[in-house]
């Protein structure tokens, strides 16, 4: 491999300091605020949590809801993508219910509740057609279907993407040998998703437990921990020190979880060529897996219906002329188009840096022989592993005095970092394919490093970082964990002024808001597939 | 013929395993020579060391009487045509071809397609790289290489992935062009037939060491072990009794 040049060494440096400086100096922060308190270093602050009933109650609440939910997304996730890959749905329905399927990950989840609450409350929307109110929405309930809202998208993409184990021909042969429906489904479908099947299980649970976004909205009395720490930290008297405590709480089963996802990457199948085999046909499972499928993608999809519909109503749901003055006003009002340009300039800073940080790294370890490289592989680990609420923490910790404080730049890199993961992986799964002769044979035609990375390298992953891109702006807009710790009134984005507005009970400017940021990531997702596209009918 | 390549005891050694130890050589100008060895031998190594790619941990390396040892890669002049080409697919076969002249001044528009014309490139210029067979890029990665003009031509397994007309072609284009050229040549090669048939010269390496150095007729009339006779005539012998076989009866 090619040698190592000081240009490499240089951002190998700036990306190690990145994350030293806003990663793991903040994390020892909050570990030593968690031991801190009046008498100096000891375990007392965390004594002090245990003995709250309120705490424990909220974690165990958690752990509770979370567990359910992770188990009905599970199932789910399992359904639309088996109904996908093994059944001859029709084809169109199948495109169909991928792409809706992923549509609430372009939304905020504090949005989620209040799409919740417009549909199944008192005269919410599905309320109103069915004729019945079904399940108190605040508490329980509403948290576990926001919380299944929430992860169905990621689990299913990860099943989806397990599926490539599962080699159809297995089937027809398990079939052809005799063995029963029960024990081929057994054999050919299940025990090679076991891995997959089990993170689903795991970063639904994680996500649910760690999310801020839907407690905020329809978390009513039911405590959960998410919800606790915000009140301990935020609330009407702030104590940091057990808001530390609360924190590590909240990241040991993020810890003992991507511990759990990486043991679990064990059981997935590694099958290098898979034929295209047809699937024999099958009228009723065939008819069952489709009506399933939609009926869960159209369900999920028809609660967020109403946040398109009210925003149009005069007074909804009691005056259902039609009407712009709501949408009108929130575009004629500085404070919330403000609200949005910030959102806007803190998705595509996220963006634009976020996406040079995660690519010079992920070159820096496939394609350099640099000795320390595999800090970056550790560094994505971590970032994996922080929720992004104990993430917004340990700043507000660690830079509390500082100059950066309130500032868009600490909105960016608590982003950058707590998305780093994901986008990191894409590029190292890119550039590993890539021929790993390019910079030397750039440098023995007259490049420098740097210029062959920009003349063949980039070019040559071009919809990798248009893919990386995307996901960082599209989370950007929507997250609210990580920054709802750090916005200032003068910082405010979309995600943390809805949490401001639900105080004043304005549902339409939530709503408008959401429509807004729906539409950008919409946008932004459209754009970024014709771009990959483009590139790839180029090649 | 003048000694243009001087290898002196060249050592080297990855972790705790000897990869080449006491590699002597000395190459002609305009000679072609074959690197052979079976995998993992150190053929790739020495090749590696030779274009300034690969440390060594001992030894001198010699161009021209001058010590380049230390000279880094992209100083020493050489190039090399990799395995699998190294072709920059985000260009078309021309722009690939031209893309080291950017940096390199002095070479004419004439002497690219002197060179575009001796490779019969010129219909595939506008070509993707993904719409090239395989010796359409073989031989977009050799005119890259030599309108650089480099002082000595590296070529690690040049026929590894082409299947036999085309292989005999790139064969007689590589002859071609040492010769044209006066352009020293070196090649990285596990097949015994391809060494003999297309060299001046044969180091046949064996578990980092050097077994024999010689010409072709050398190696065949006085193999200097059992390595080699088992390695290359054992080979060799096989092949022939396969071939007899097939045609035997129809050519008789």
């Amino acid at each position: 491999m090619h040698k190592v040049k000081p240009e490499m060494r240089v951002i190998f440096i700036l990306i190690v300091l990145l994350f030293a400086v806003f990663l793991f100096i903040p994390l020892v922060v909050l570990l030593i605020r968690s031991l801190e308190n009046d008498q100096g270093f000891t375990l007392t602050n965390y004594t002090d949590v245990w003995s709250r009933r309120d705490l424990t109650r909220s974690i165990l609440n958690s752990v509770k809801v979370s567990a359910l939910t992770a188990f009905i997304t599970t199932v789910l996730g399992f359904i639309l993508a088996y109904g996908i890959h093994c059944t001859n749905v029709y084809r169109p329905i199948k495109g169909a219910v991928r792409i809706l399927v992923a549509l609430p990950m372009l939304l905020p989840t504090i949005t989620y509740g209040f799409a919740i609450m417009y549909s199944f409350g008192n005269q919410g929307l599905i309320t109103r057609i069915t004729g019945r109110n079904w399940f108190e929405i605040y508490g329980f309930n509403g948290l576990l279907l926001g919380y299944v809202i929430y992860t169905l998208p990621p689990a299913f993409l990860l099943i989806h993407n397990a599926f490539r184990y599962v080699d159809r021909k297995f089937i027809i042969v398990s079939r052809l040998m005799g063995d029963g429906t029960l024990r081929s489904f057994k054999n050919t479908v299940l025990r090679p998703l076991t891995g997959a099947l089990g993170g689903a299980l795991i970063l639904s649970f994680i996500l649910s437990f760690t999310d801020f976004g839907i407690p905020a909205s329809v978390g009513g009395t039911y405590e959960v921990v998410a919800g606790q720490l915000y009140q301990v930290m935020l609330g009407s008297i702030p104590d940091f020190n057990q808001g530390a405590v609360v924190a590590i709480v909240m990241l040991i089963p993020a810890v003992f979880g991507i511990w759990l996802l990486q043991a679990l990457e064990k059981l997935n199948f590694h099958v290098d060529k898979m034929a295209d085999t047809p699937l024999p046909k099958h009228r009723i499972r065939d008819t069952s897996f489709g009506i399933l499928s939609l009926l869960v993608v159209l369900g999920m999809l028809s609660i967020f219906a109403v946040m398109f519909i009210a925003p149009w109503m005069n007074g909804y749901p009691y005056d259902l002329t039609f009407t712009f003055k709501h949408v009108a006003s929130v575009l004629e009002s500085g404070d919330l188009t403000g609200v949005y340009k910030h959102s806007l300039w803190v998705a595509l800073l996220t963006s634009f840096f976020g996406t040079l940080a995660a690519y010079a790294a992920a070159l820096l370890n496939v394609r350099t022989n640099l000795r320390w490289r595999g800090i970056t592989d550790t560094i994505s680990m971590i970032t994996n592993t922080v929720p992004g609420m104990v993430l917004g923490i340990s700043y507000l910790l660690f830079l509390n005095g500082s100059s950066l404080k309130g500032t868009f730049t600490i909105l960016m890199l608590c982003n950058i970092v707590h998305l780093f993961t994901t986008p990191y992986l894409m590029a190292k799964n890119a550039l590993s394919r890539m021929n790993p002769s390019w910079e030397t044979t750039g440098e023995l035609l007259g490049d420098s490093w740097l210029r062959t990375v920009r003349r063949v390298v980039l070019p040559n992953s071009a919809a990798t970082v248009v893919e990386m891109f995307g996901y960082f702006f599209v989370n950007a807009m929507v997250t609210i964990s990580g920054i709802i710790f750090l916005v200032s009134a003068q910082t405010s984005v979309v995600a943390s002024k809805i949490k401001e507005l639900q105080h004043f009970a304005k549902f339409n400017e939530i709503f408008v808001l959401s429509m807004l940021i729906f539409a950008t990531n919409l946008i932004i997702k459209v754009l970024c597939e014709v771009l990959q596209r483009r590139r790839a009918v180029r090649r | 013929m003048s000694r243009l390549l001087k290898l002196q005891h060249i050592r080297k050694q990855f972790d705790e395993k000897v990869v080449l130890e006491d590699i002597s050589l000395e190459i002609g100008t305009g000679e072609i020579v074959s690197l052979l060895g079976p995998s993992g031998s150190g053929k790739t190594t020495l090749l590696g060391i030779i274009l300034g790619l690969t440390d060594m941990d001992q030894g001198k390396i010699l161009f021209n009487g001058n010590d380049i040892s230390r000279v880094p890669m992209n100083k020493r002049g050489f190039n090399i045509v990799f395995q699998d080409y190294a072709l920059f697919p985000n260009l078309n076969a021309y722009d690939n071809i031209v893309y080291g002249l950017r940096n390199k001044k002095g070479i004419s528009k004439e002497e690219v397609q002197e060179t575009i014309d001796f490779l019969e490139l010129g219909p595939h210029l506008k070509k993707r790289i993904s719409e090239l067979s395989g010796g359409q890029k073989q031989r977009v990665a050799l005119a890259r290489t030599l309108v650089t003009k480099p002082k000595i031509l590296l070529l690690d397994e040049p026929l590894s992935a082409l299947d036999g007309v085309i292989k005999e072609s790139i064969k007689q284009r590589i002859q071609s062009i040492a010769r044209e050229f006066k352009l020293t040549t070196i090649i990285v090669t596990h097949d015994p037939e391809e060494a003999l048939t297309l060299s001046d010269k044969i180091l046949i390496i064996n578990q980092g060491q050097i077994a024999q150095y010689g010409t072709p007729q050398d190696i065949i009339q006085q193999p200097a072990d059992a390595f080699v006779e088992q390695f290359i005539i054992r080979q060799l012998q096989i092949k022939r009794q396969n071939i007899y076989q097939l045609f035997g009866a129809a050519h008789a």
